[in-house]
């Protein structure tokens, strides 16, 4: 496999966390702008993490993941009463307010002689422990993917479980939800929390892979596009956000040939396929029609 | 999957390897969006393989170039690369070195269609 495949189906696989983030508050019936923020958190807790106190990426992984887990907390406890655009602007304040607070972050060690560590605006450099631990590209992919299959696999169980049954029904209908006896909003909290461990792997494997990371990486641009990832794949399953970031990789990578009008087409064509199918490719429909014909 | 158990088992013990820094110098070509670079490695190290990419910072992973390969410049440790930008604007550009070093640096220029600025330290 050559360099170019290789770092795109890691882009296409490091997206994918942050598509199936958005996926999973969008089942539980809530729209985020607001998941790049997690992918952040994570990023720099990871990078800290490794570079600054010396952990392996594993553990620095899972750190990543219990602060992107609390900092979805922490915005999901004051949100959880709000509903649609509501919230959907709630969470759009709060990734602004994680942003604003990434150019104020300073912290930095004296490692092997340099500066490490969160500098402001002018970003975190030297997240090193690929290149530390010679790590290869395409090692680094399985990694990816691997990590992404255990992730797929852990969500495919719990959609056929009662709980995920009960996350779709609290998102499709919470009174009628209510109605039955769920905890709707422990539900949506239970799926804020997550969602935001979700990201942050996705920001941990991230700044390990750019080995630099920066307040601008996670503005509002990234957050639109992982909703967009996961209404273009589709709220059928969970193979829906994959398929979202594949087609739109896939779309952004065939498409050079239009140069600078490339996304501008890109965003049409998106237009154009939610007129159609708004709640994309493999929506609920389409998943029944094809489990049907097993 | 035993290279990475090992790997992440060591965790702290690794080594430093030896940073490797870069200088680069792009003009315009007059051509649409397209810059020729200089790459200069310091240590000035010869028969490193590099490979330029770039991305946009605010659309990380997605709105991004095409990679393509440094040529060796004619002044030890120099590299060519030719960069085809989708648009101007301020892009990370990263030099994925490989051979005796492994090691991916990003430099953060302004592109625009009189010349290239760099940004940031």
């Amino acid at each position: 496999m050559d360099e170019y495949t290789i770092g795109v189906l890691t882009n296409v696989g490091l997206l994918a966390f942050l598509a199936l983030s958005a996926y999973v508050l969008l089942v539980a019936g809530e729209l985020s702008f607001g998941q790049q923020a997690f992918f952040g958190v994570g990023a720099y807790a990871a990078g800290v993490g490794t570079a600054m106190l010396a952990l392996p990426l594993p553990l620095a992984a899972a750190l990543a993941m219990g602060l992107g887990a609390g900092a979805a907390a922490l915005v999901g406890l004051p949100t959880l009463r709000l509903r649609g655009l509501y919230f959907a602007m709630a969470t759009l304040a709060a990734a602004e307010m994680f942003r604003i607070g990434f150019e104020l972050f300073r912290w930095q060690v004296e490692v092997g002689g340099e500066r490490v560590g969160p500098d402001g605006t002018q970003g975190f450099r030297g997240i090193r422990w690929v290149f530390e631990h010679g790590v290869e590209p395409a090692q680094f992919l399985l990694m990816v993917w691997a990590l992404l299959g255990a992730v797929l696999g852990v969500l495919v169980f719990v959609e056929r479980s009662r709980l995920g049954v009960a996350v779709r029904a609290g998102g499709q209908d919470p009174e009628l939800a209510a109605a039955v006896g769920l905890d709707v909003l422990r539900i949506k909290l239970g799926a804020i929390v997550a969602a935001g461990a979700l990201a942050a792997l996705g920001g941990a494997l991230f700044a390990h892979h750019n080995t630099y990371i920066e307040p601008r990486n996670f503005d509002i641009m990234l957050g639109v596009h992982s909703l967009a990832y996961a209404l273009i794949g589709g709220l059928g399953t969970v193979l829906g956000p994959l398929l979202g970031v594949a087609l739109d990789i896939g779309l952004l990578e065939g498409g050079r040939f239009l140069k600078e009008y490339r996304m501008i087409v890109f965003g049409g064509l998106v237009a154009v396929l939610l007129m159609f199918r708004p709640r994309g490719v493999l929506d609920e429909r389409a998943v029944h029609r094809l489990t049907r014909w097993r | 999957m035993r290279w990475l158990l090992v790997a992440a088992l060591l965790g702290p013990l690794s080594a430093q390897a030896q940073r490797v820094k870069a200088d680069m110098d792009c003009r315009f070509t007059g051509a649409d969006f397209v810059y020729d670079c200089v790459i200069r490695l310091r240590p000035p190290l010869e028969g490193i393989a590099i490979v330029v990419g770039a991305d946009m910072p605010s659309m990380p992973l997605a709105h991004n170039v095409r990679p393509v390969k440094a040529t060796p410049g004619k002044a030890p440790g120099e590299y060519h690369a030719r960069l085809d930008l989708d648009m101007t604007g301020e892009w990370a550009v990263k030099l994925r070195l490989s051979g005796a070093v492994r090691d991916l640096i990003v430099l953060h220029f302004l592109f625009t269609e009189t010349g290239v600025t760099p940004r940031r330290k």
